[in-house]
């Protein structure tokens, strides 16, 4: 059976860990070995990544503890090789130079921490098991079809759930914000609509009270709500009496049935509960009611399989009705996924490759730092090494004994890492319930746990081989002939000249590439940090208004819905000012043009209904759109001053005509009645525009709007306002969930001012680790070479002829080193020039500014031993090492 | 003759149905012990080599059919020797003894009559 690329690389990685096991072992099993271990890696990969961590992991242990018991058989190299004396020696050198075990350990701290910290935070935002009884078997299950939300139609719900064998106990929920208390004291509070086995499907009981049941949800029936700890404690005041009682939610008496236990937020961040309705659920008309799905996987039964049996049954039930909307039906697929993996959403795997990636290579960069250190203390003893053998020591023995002084700084490390990573891990968590409070899903809390725990030693086994194999490599090829015959301490052959430039080639393309994404993540997180919206967002509060298609069908009801809630709302006292702004077309998909047939830049096309000055949109030229800009006048447009400019440079657009097309085709002609002032239109994340037109809500026809209003007191009043507002024009009507503006932005900025520091925090101790290493290394290499230059300079050479031999050598593995990390950096710039707002020019300048960087600190740190060893005259150089 | 370990034995019982490769073993191992037993590739082979160098199960040539689609040169197979074959036999007797000095002692249910 042919490998597939993953295979190939475990394979390759465990052939690698195979040279634990003897040579005579392996000569008989390695290739049988590796076969199976294949097998086994693919059978894992078909159950999932937590199957595939579990296998990967066992197989490390096994390898590690197997190789070892094998290696101490009888008739094995390391039997009987165990003395209490070697470990006081190792402790004794260790002891008597502090200073070298210090910075070993340090370092080795430093880069093993960071490793554990990534592992374990990503292990618990993305992969950990939900927190609950059996929390493995639950599952979210989404749609994902491009162009559509990622929640099903309550339709195809209906019309796929008899065939599911692969999940039981599905369940549909939606989110609903309600407001709770009366008008002196008001509480948002983020609700859940849920059907009654939300809490059986978590095997979690309510502390107080009693769950839903299946009258609950039925037409009629009295409205329930089940709080969270958090909405009882900090709403009530956690009153033990509230059970029974009734309150005000969004205006309405709701009797609160039931408290479920601290920390309990399923199905991520809910602060309450309430039935979804038997009549919601069984709604006849497509495209009215979404909902998200959560579920168990059957007995045996795995995501994948669940994934094939699901998106056949989607697609067949999306068949069975007509579609909601005149565009083509788009193929189905649905995606079974945990939770936690559900929340990061699809970029999931590549976030966790990439951040583990970097911490390994930070881990990597004080490997060879350490790696640098041992050697150089084992040039130091290499006569020590060599009288040993001499005197008959076996090569296996002094192996073991090296190994005890990597075992004490690996462990020393290890401790004093995983001590750094659970520090870090607490204060992250402390941060984060500080900071962002109710937006963490409910799995969301780390310390150092089990997990963090296992990764701890699995990282400290492979810094053990790692580290072990390099001196044990020191040891094997000392030949002690020559040592003793020179009578130098020199370990200066041609191989170990070969691991140095190795070293220095590994060290700098590892910094390399951090450097350019430290300063790439850095770049985009001061953007989004310091983004400027372009609009007053002060007081601002934004929603989503949906007229559903089965009460609103035609274009005329839904202009009349929104006329309606924009004129009620705009009257509340607690508002200050409306704007119903529908985003009609992104610039990806509709053009606006001046000249029909000439290609013109692509803009933001939005439908308006209030006053565009809500958001700090001034007309600055024509008018503001009135009540005769109706359906039955005549099509007109606001356009943007950035658009004016482009279109109609140096004259007025006012009374000009513009025409907007979209790629399907359909095309359409305003008049331009004015020009509003510029705003940044789009994600802070992706690319922004200020082209954009504006045309009359009541002239268009929008599916969904979005509302944002200014509030004049509180956040709550305003909120229930619009509740209200929606509850007069349509009781039906779902309450959408309200998000203040400022809030938002805030949370961006601070999250991204932290990322930022964090970023700067790593980089900063990779920075550190690369020009300590890379002089450590240098400074090594060219003291070897003492003699050699001595007797170059005994034999004529110049000064000048030196230094440029060194550099030279530097340079050549500088460039090895950037031609490696060349097409990683390409790949990094590419990723963040497609994925957020910085064009080519930011990946460019800033490979250029790391690749000026990284040469000077390569020719800084050859060019410092260089002259040190110039400055000793060639007579002394020559005699330099002899004993 | 050195004693069998319950692992050993585990082994030879999966090679007494016939020709194995290591996945096969482990596979068939694991399905018997309805997944109570899980056996790591290192432990595996660490206790063939034991198995070969004791003369009770050896390396072959020749590659049974695998319906699985396993089957292919890279692969080596193992088969259970005569003296595997007895030893095994033994190991087998003396467990049986065992099992049935446990009933006696009613430490363990006897079994139905069907």
């Amino acid at each position: 059976m042919n490998r597939s690329l993953p295979e190939r690389a475990a394979a390759l990685a465990y052939r690698a860990l195979l040279r634990i096991y003897p040579g005579s072992f392996r000569a008989d099993f390695a290739r049988d070995m590796e076969e199976t271990f294949v097998d086994r890696y693919r059978e894992a990969r078909s159950s999932g990544a937590r199957a595939v961590f579990a296998f990967l992991s066992a197989a490390v242990a096994d390898a590690v503890t197997n190789g070892l018991r094998e290696r101490a058989h009888p008739h094995s190299f390391g039997y009987g090789m165990f003395h209490w004396m070697d470990v006081r020696y190792a402790a004794r050198l260790l002891r008597r130079s502090p200073v070298f075990t210090l910075l070993t350990v340090v370092t080795l701290a430093g880069g093993l921490g960071l490793s554990i910290f990534t592992f374990s935070f990503l292990y618990t935002a993305m992969l950990k098991p939900l927190p609950l009884p059996a929390g493995d078997r639950i599952v979210a299950v989404q749609q994902s079809t491009p162009g559509a939300p990622f929640m099903f139609d309550v339709m195809d719900v209906a019309a796929m759930r008899p065939a599911i064998t692969t999940l039981t106990e599905v369940g549909a929920f939606a989110d609903a914000d309600v407001v709770i208390g009366d008008e002196r004291h008001r509480k948002v509070l983020a609700a859940k609509l849920a059907e009654p086995n939300i809490f059986s499907v978590t095997r979690t009981k309510p502390i107080l009270g009693r769950a839903f049941t299946s009258e609950d949800q039925a037409v009629g029936a009295e409205r329930v709500i089940v709080l969270s700890y958090w909405a009882w404690t900090t709403v009530f005041g956690a009153d033990s009496t509230i059970v029974g009682r009734t309150t005000p939610l969004n205006g309405t008496f709701t009797r609160v049935i039931g408290v479920m236990p601290e920390g309990y937020g399923f199905p991520v961040a809910a602060e309450a509960w309430m039935p979804l309705g038997t009549d919601l659920l069984a709604t006849q008309t497509p495209g009215v009611q979404f909902v998200s799905l959560y579920a168990r996987l059957a007995n045996d039964a795995t995501p994948a399989q669940a994934r094939a049996q699901l998106t056949p049954l989607l697609d067949r039930a999306r068949r069975q009705h007509p579609p909601a909307t005149n565009a083509p039906l788009q193929p189905a697929s649905v995606d079974v996924l945990s939770f936690p993996m559900a929340q990061i959403g699809e970029q999931a795997p590549l976030v966790l490759a990439v951040l583990n990636l970097l911490a390994t290579l930070i881990l990597l960069l004080a490997c060879i730092n350490v790696t640098n250190l041992l050697l150089a203390r084992a040039n130091e003893r290499a006569r020590e090494t060599a009288v040993r053998l001499a005197l008959g020591a076996s090569r296996g023995r002094l192996i073991v004994q090296s190994m005890w002084e990597n075992g004490f700084i690996c462990l020393l490390g290890g401790a004093l890492a995983t001590a750094i990573a659970g520090w870090g891990l607490d204060a992250i968590n402390h941060w984060l319930q500080m900071n962002l409070p109710r937006n963490l899903a409910f799995w969301w809390v780390w310390h150092l746990d089990r997990t963090a725990l296992l990764s701890a030693c699995g990282f400290v086994t492979v810094t053990i081989a790692v580290l072990g194999a390099v001196v044990s490599a020191r040891v094997v090829n000392t030949e002690f002939n020559a040592v003793l015959r020179d009578g130098t301490s020199r370990g200066g052959s041609r191989r170990e000249g070969r691991i140095a430039r190795a070293l220095v080639i590994t060290q700098v393309a590892a910094v390399t590439v951090l450097m350019f994404f430290g300063v790439m993540s850095s770049v985009v997180a001061y953007r989004v940090a310091h983004v400027d919206v372009g609009y007053d967002t002060r007081r601002l509060l934004a929603a989503a208004l949906e007229p559903p298609r089965d009460r609103y069908p035609t274009r005329e009801a839904r202009a009349a819905f929104y006329e309606r809630a924009s004129d009620r709302l705009t009257r509340s006292a607690s508002v200050g000012g409306v704007l119903l702004l529908a985003h009609l077309a992104d610039p990806a998909d509709r053009e606006a043009s001046a000249r029909p047939g000439v290609a013109s830049p692509r803009a933001y096309v939005a439908g308006v209904q209030g006053n565009l000055s809500t958001v700090g949109v001034a007309i600055r030229m024509g008018r503001a759109f009135d009540a005769g800009d109706n359906a039955n006048g005549s099509p007109v447009a606001i356009v943007s001053e950035a658009l004016a400019r482009e279109h109609w440079p140096a004259r007025s657009p006012i009374g000009e005509r513009i025409r907007l097309a979209a790629d399907s085709g359909i095309t359409e002609s305003r008049i331009v009645v004015g020009v509003a002032s510029d705003v940044l239109m789009g994600n802070p994340f992706e690319r922004r525009t200020a082209l954009a037109v504006y045309v009359p809500l009541r002239q268009t026809d929008a599916p969904f709007s979005g509302v944002l209003f200014r509030h004049q007191a509180d956040v709550a009043s305003a909120q229930g306002d619009l509740y209200a507002t929606l509850a007069e024009i349509d009781p039906r009507l779902l309450p959408p969930s309200v998000q203040p503006y400022e809030e938002i932005l805030e949370k961006t900025a601070l999250i991204a001012r932290s990322v930022t520091k964090l970023f700067a925090m790593c980089f900063g101790f990779a920075l550190l680790l690369a020009v300590s290493g890379t002089y450590g290394l240098m400074a090594r290499s060219i003291g070897q070479r003492t003699r050699e230059i001595g007797i170059r300079r005994a034999l004529g050479a110049t000064e000048g002829g030196l230094i440029r031999l060194l550099l030279g050598q530097g340079g050549r593995q500088l460039g090895v080193g950037v031609a490696i990390a060349l097409p990683v950096m390409i790949a990094v710039g590419v990723g963040f020039a497609t994925q957020f707002p910085v064009g080519y020019t930011v990946p460019i300048v800033s490979a250029l500014g790391v690749g000026a960087a990284i040469v000077g600190v390569v020719l800084l740190a050859t060019w410092i031993p260089t002259r040190r060893v110039l400055l000793i005259s060639p007579r002394e150089a020559i005699w330099r090492d002899r004993v | 003759m050195t004693a069998l370990r319950p692992i050993e034995f585990e082994i030879l019982l999966t090679l007494a149905q016939g020709e194995c490769h290591g996945y096969a073993i482990i596979r068939e191992t694991e399905a018997r012990s309805d997944g109570t037993l899980r056996l790591e590739t290192g432990t595996l082979y660490r206790a063939l080599r034991r198995l070969v160098a004791e003369g009770y199960a050896k390396p072959t040539s020749r590659h049974a059919a695998d319906p699985e689609g396993h089957d292919d040169e890279r692969r080596r197979y193992y088969a259970i020797t005569p003296l595997g074959k007895r030893t095994a036999a033994l190991e087998a007797a003396r467990l049986a003894r065992l099992v049935a000095a446990a009933r006696s002692a009613r430490l363990i249910p006897k079994p139905e009559r069907p």
